[in-house]
This record gives structure tokens, sequence and C-alpha cells, in this order.
């Protein structure tokens, strides 16, 4: 029994780490009809940023949240504007197909800088034992951090007027233009948001994972099969996607071995989009 | 709109003729002209992971190589019987992508007529490029290329500097069994790759041979981000050694989540993790008591034939170079396969691909990386491999005998 216990904390946090990797993804995805291919690449430079601001000056990653965060809102935010607003409205494959070549670029120009060799923030906290489960309190800081930071995103959907305005530009672009929502900008807005959620999940990483451009394509895969079990464009559907895939990846990587841990994850994938082609928790329309 | 686009077609149509004229013109002089200019420099063609994920392997082939054609060209060249040629090395980025290193392995042999390939990093893309040279009849050096997988497909212009990867194996249950008498138990958690999995496997054959029972055996694949489900498996089965295969990145996470979950062994070992420096970098603390195989440890001391005589002058040229850093097996092994092409082109005296090939098969040179003598699938000569172990964050050879500087280590608590 203590072995399950360990192996459920172990998919729940894991879990909560997914879901603050594809909340960003999902949003873009949902509102702009965007596959962002960059995501995973986004994450990696939130990631490498903390790095080296730890590194170089021994910046803790908590003082670099809102600081990534700002420079990826920005580096989104830019990039909507200037390059992706131009073929928005263009069928998915075009916009899919834009963000992939911009992806080549930043991931090439990262490999480029900052070489493709793993690097750690060496925090090392520790663990924390309750009874016979075992937690990493790094694990255990970024899984608040992840639900935190998804919570904070979803009181601004629901709360604020440009989370409102985000909200009407994906139920209904023209209407929310008669309502006198600059759509151009809202898009621009959100694809910040996108960037920033993965700048922030970047730094969450940081201390967690070993940060290298290798990983960009996992992480891009991982939001994927999140938004699809979870359900697309809702910050709640990234909440679920992601906990039920690091539950699923945990027990069938004990159960069957680590070798079908990503196989189970694609076979739930598959079995959602047969039976619930919207998601766990997702909204009819964006299936 | 369909109108105008027949228009622009057909205007284009007698340039493009044109333009492939003088393409075709251009190809036939250039055919022409080779083999005058093949006559001046002896070309080596290297297609490179420069770019992509495996940019890290591809700049130290790059970086290894330069040094060794800079140091022989300062030298004069390379003896061909009685006179001298210059090198020049042609090195195309294949962007670690596998389809692209075979394009341009092709390339550097019909457009580029290059007399030798160097193989880039790996089993996977070594055995890509070395089905092209085998192909076109072009000599080709693997220097990170260890798994016999790709040595026993009778390639006979392939030839690499590693040993097999089998040398890895016995010789480490032997000499752990033989330190620490309690271990009887071991778990094995390995990357499902053609390396790190042939590592796995030859471990658990190794040490069942040697009477240790395999409590835990798992292969992960590759684009696994979490080993937590693993390693809480191993932990239940509290083995005595823990052996984990895979590249750095997977084993900084393991290493990580090892100590996360409180999961220990007397023994601990990561193949290839502290063979590269940027595995103790990642780690810090976290490194120290991990144990390893590797080909070539910069402590050893060799001394051979070439432009860099022994150990020492290769590692002091180094770190001049790089301005402190040290070489791992990758630098070590691919700056002496140079040295395989340099003997070939003096025995031989000519630039005939099939004296040079047979030449190179007949290789038998001391060199500050060791000895190189291919067996009859290409592939150096097993030899006594270092074990190492990372102690207060740097790496110490625990074997063979004469290189040995430290003694093994348990885990620290």
């Amino acid at each position: 029994m203590a072995i399950y216990s360990q192996i459920l904390a172990n998919g729940l946090m894991l879990g909560a780490l997914y879901a603050c990797l594809a909340v960003g993804f999902s949003l873009v995805w949902g509102v702009l009809n965007v596959i962002n291919m960059l995501h995973g690449s986004f994450i990696i430079l939130g990631g490498y940023l903390t790095w080296f601001a730890w590194h170089g000056w021994g910046i803790h990653p908590i003082v670099m949240l809102p600081v990534v965060g700002a420079l990826l809102f920005a580096l989104g935010f830019a990039l909507q504007k200037l390059v992706i607003n131009r073929v928005v409205s263009a069928p998915v494959l075009t916009t899919l197909t834009l963000t992939f070549g911009l992806d080549m670029i930043l991931y090439n120009v990262m490999t480029y800088w900052f070489t493709a060799t793993p690097r750690r923030v060496q925090l090392d906290l520790g663990a924390v034992s309750l009874g016979p489960v075992t937690l990493p309190v790094d694990r255990l800081v970024g899984t608040a951090l992840a639900l935190v930071l998804t919570l904070a995103l979803y009181a601004v959907m629901r709360g604020s007027n440009i989370g409102r305005a985000i909200v009407a530009v994906r139920m209904d672009r023209s209407a929310a233009e008669l309502m006198g929502i600059r759509t151009e900008r809202i898009y621009a807005i959100t694809f910040g948001i996108g960037a920033l959620m993965a700048g922030v999940a970047g730094v969450v990483f940081a201390s967690v994972f070993p940060i290298t451009t290798n990983v960009t394509g996992t992480y891009l895969g991982k939001a994927f099969v999140v938004c699809v079990v979870g359900g697309l464009g809702s910050v709640p559907g990234a909440l679920v996607g992601g906990l039920v895939l690091g539950l699923v990846e945990s027990l069938a990587g004990h159960w069957f071995g680590p070798q079908q841990a990503i196989t189970a994850g694609f076979v739930l994938m598959l079995a959602i989009l047969l039976t619930r082609p919207t998601g766990l928790v997702g909204v009819r329309g964006y299936e | 709109m369909f109108e105008r686009d027949l228009r622009r077609r057909a205007a284009s149509t007698p340039r493009r003729t044109g333009l492939l004229a003088a393409a075709l013109l251009a190809a036939l002089a250039g055919t022409a002209a080779a083999p005058a200019l093949a006559q001046e420099t002896i070309k080596i063609g290297a297609p490179l992971a420069l770019t992509g994920g495996l940019a890290d392997e591809g700049h130290k082939q790059d970086l290894v190589w330069k040094m060794w054609v800079e140091k022989v060209n300062a030298a004069g060249g390379l003896a061909v019987g009685d006179k001298k040629m210059k090198v020049e090395l042609i090195e195309y980025d294949y962007q670690s992508e596998g389809q692209r290193a075979s394009q341009l392995a092709e390339k550097l042999i019909n457009d580029d007529k290059v007399q030798f390939l160097f193989a880039p990093f790996g089993s996977g893309h070594t055995k890509i490029v070395g089905g092209v040279g085998e192909r076109y009849q072009v000599p080709t050096i693997a220097c990170v290329a260890s798994s016999e997988s790709v040595f026993d497909q009778s390639l006979k212009h392939l030839f690499g500097t590693l040993s097999p990867n089998g040398g890895m194996t016995t010789a480490m249950v032997k000499m752990f069994k033989e330190k620490f008498p309690d271990t009887k138990t071991i778990a094995v958690l390995g990357r499902d790759d053609v390396f790190p999995k042939s590592m796995a496997e030859g471990i658990a054959k190794a040490a069942e041979a040697q009477g240790l029972t395999v409590a835990y055996k798992e292969l992960y694949p590759v684009g696994t981000m979490d080993h937590a489900a693993a390693l809480s498996s191993i932990k239940a089965a509290k083995p005595d050694w823990i052996y984990v295969s895979g590249y750095t990145q997977d084993l900084i996470l393991a290493r990580k989540q090892m100590q996360d979950l409180g999961v220990t062994a007397p023994i601990v070992t990561m193949v290839t993790g502290p063979s590269y420096k940027e595995f103790t970098e990642g780690l810090g603390k976290l490194a120290d008591g991990i144990t390893s195989s590797s080909w070539w440890h910069h402590a050893t001391n060799y001394t051979g034939q070439g432009v860099w005589p022994t150990t020492a002058d290769f590692y002091k040229d180094f770190q001049a170079k790089t301005k402190g850093a040290d070489p791992d097996y990758v630098h070590g092994s691919c700056a002496a396969a140079g040295e395989v092409i340099a003997e070939a082109l003096k025995r031989t005296g000519s630039l005939d691909k099939a004296k040079l090939r047979d030449a190179i098969a007949s290789t038998d040179i001391q060199t500050f990386y060791g000895p190189i003598k291919f067996g009859p699938t290409g592939m150096n000569l097993p030899r006594e491999l270092p074990i190492i172990q990372v102690q207060d964050e740097t790496i110490k050879v625990l074997a063979p005998a004469d290189i040995k500087n430290a003694e093994l280590i348990a885990m620290p608590k």
C-alpha cells in the first residue's frame, strides 16, 4: 500500500507540473486557433533566463518569476502583433507552419548561444516524509506554484476586463468586434499571456528538470496530450488534463514498467478523442 | 490569376533551360578539374551535428579535428610516401537529422571529392554515414560509435576507434564484487536507445553470469520526463547496486530524483554520465560517489605516434585551446581518428581508395589515445577500459591498475 501512496503522490506532483506546462498552449490554441509550436522553446527560454540569473548573479528563481514572465509576455506580444497577426485568420495549417518556422529559429539560436548542455539550478531543497510517502520539497513548491499560477490565470480570465474580452473573442470574433473589442490587440495579449505562462513554467521547471534545448519537442508533445485530455481553451481543462496524465503515467510506469508510461498517456489521449472529443472538461465547439 | 501564372511560367522556361545548361557545363568542368585539385590536398569530409539535439557532441568533434588539422598543416602536412600534402577538412552541419547526414555525406563524396569521411556522433548516425561511405567505397573513420550492431553489418569501409562496449561490463561487475563482496543484487534502468540499451542489457547479463540477482530491469523510452515511478519500484526492491544508462539530461534527472525520493544503494553507476563534465557540473555535490566506465580518460598515459606523441601533450594543447577545459573520451577518440588516416597514407604512399582501405584495415599503431588496431569487423580491439568514480566533484580513476588514482568508495548517505 505504501508504494501506491508514493506513486499517487508522484503522479499528482508531476501532473501539476504538466498543467503548468500546458495552460498557456491551451489558451492560445483555444482563443486564437493557433497551434503554437514555439511553446516548448518558450519554456526552455524561461528556464535558461532563470539559470543564467541564478548561475551568474545568484538570483533566486522565485525572484525571476515576474521578470521572466514580463520578458516572455513582451516577446509573445511582439511576435503576435508583428508576425502572426498577419496570418491569424488563415487556415490552421498556415499558422502552424509559421510558428513551426519561428520555433526552428528560436530553437537553433538558443542551441547556438547556450549550447544543448543540460544545466540545472541546484537548489536541492531536500524532501519531507509523510509516513511512507517522500515528497521532494522543490516539486512541492513547483506544484504549489503551478496551481497558484493556473488559478491566477483563471481569476484573470473570469474577473478582469481583459479576461472577459479574451473569452468574448473566443466565443465569437465578429460579435466581439461589434462590441468595440479590438480583436488584434486581444490576440496579441492572449499570445503574450501564453508565452508568459510558458516562461513561468520554465522558471518552475528549472529547479526540477535539467534545462536543455533537447527537450523542447517533449514539452510541446506533453502540452498537446494535456490539451486533448483536459479540453481545449479552458484553464480548468489544462489543470484536469495535466493531473490525469500525471496519474496515468505514474501508475502505468509502476504496473507495466517505465517503457509503457508514455504509451499509456497516448492511449488515454486516443480513448478521450474517441469518447469525449471535447476533452474531460472542455467546452463544446472547441474539439 | 491563373492566366497570369501561366504567362509567368511560360516566360521563365527559356531562362530555366539556360540555367540548367549552365549548371551542366559547370558540373562537367568541375569533374574535369577535380583530379588535378585532388592531388594538392588530402580532403576529409565530415557531416557534423553543429545544431540540433546533438550539437554539443558535434562541436566537440569539430574542435579536435580542427586542432588536429592545424597541427598537421603547421608541420607541413601528412606524408604520402615521400612527399607531404596538406589536409583540408570539409564540414557540413547536418542539424542532428539522420536523413540530412546521409545527403551531406553523398555531397562530400560527389561534389567535394573527399578521400575520407569522419562519421558523426553516436551509433545511429554512424551507421547512416558508414552506409554511404560503403556505397562509394570511401574509407570512413568513426570515433564515437561503440555498439557492435553498427560494425556487424559487413561494411568494409567503416572503422571505429572506440572499443566494443562489451568491455565495459564484465570487468566492472568483477571489480565491484571484489571490492564490495556484499553486493548480491542489481537494479538496471536503461534508456531505450541503441547505446544505452545495449549497456543496460550487457550489465544485466554480466551481473547474472557472475552470480548477482537482477532485482529490477526496465527500459524507459526516449522523451521520458520523469523517473519517479521507476525509482519508486527500485526503492522497493532494495538493490545493492543501481545501474542507470542514458544521456546526460536523463541521468541528471534520475540522480536528482533518486535524492528526492531517498533511493540509494552502496554502488550507483551511471553510464556515460561522469564521462562528461556537463554531468558533474549539472549535479554538483549530488554527483559524488557515482561510478561509470569510459573509453578513455585524460589521466591515462599512453605514448605513440602522430602530432601528439603523449596523452600529456594532447592534454596541454587542449587546455590551451579551450582555456582550461578537460577533454573527454569524445575529444580523445576523435583526435586520434586522424592518426589512422595519417598512418594509412604514409604506408601506401598513394591516394588509391582500395589501397588506403586495405592499409586502414591493417592499422596497428600506438597513439596518445591508446592502441588502435581494428578487428575483423572494423572495430578497435577490446582493451581494459577505465572505470571511474566522482569523488569530491572530480573524476577519479579506479581501474585499470596502471592508471588508478583512487579506491572505490560507497555512495555517500
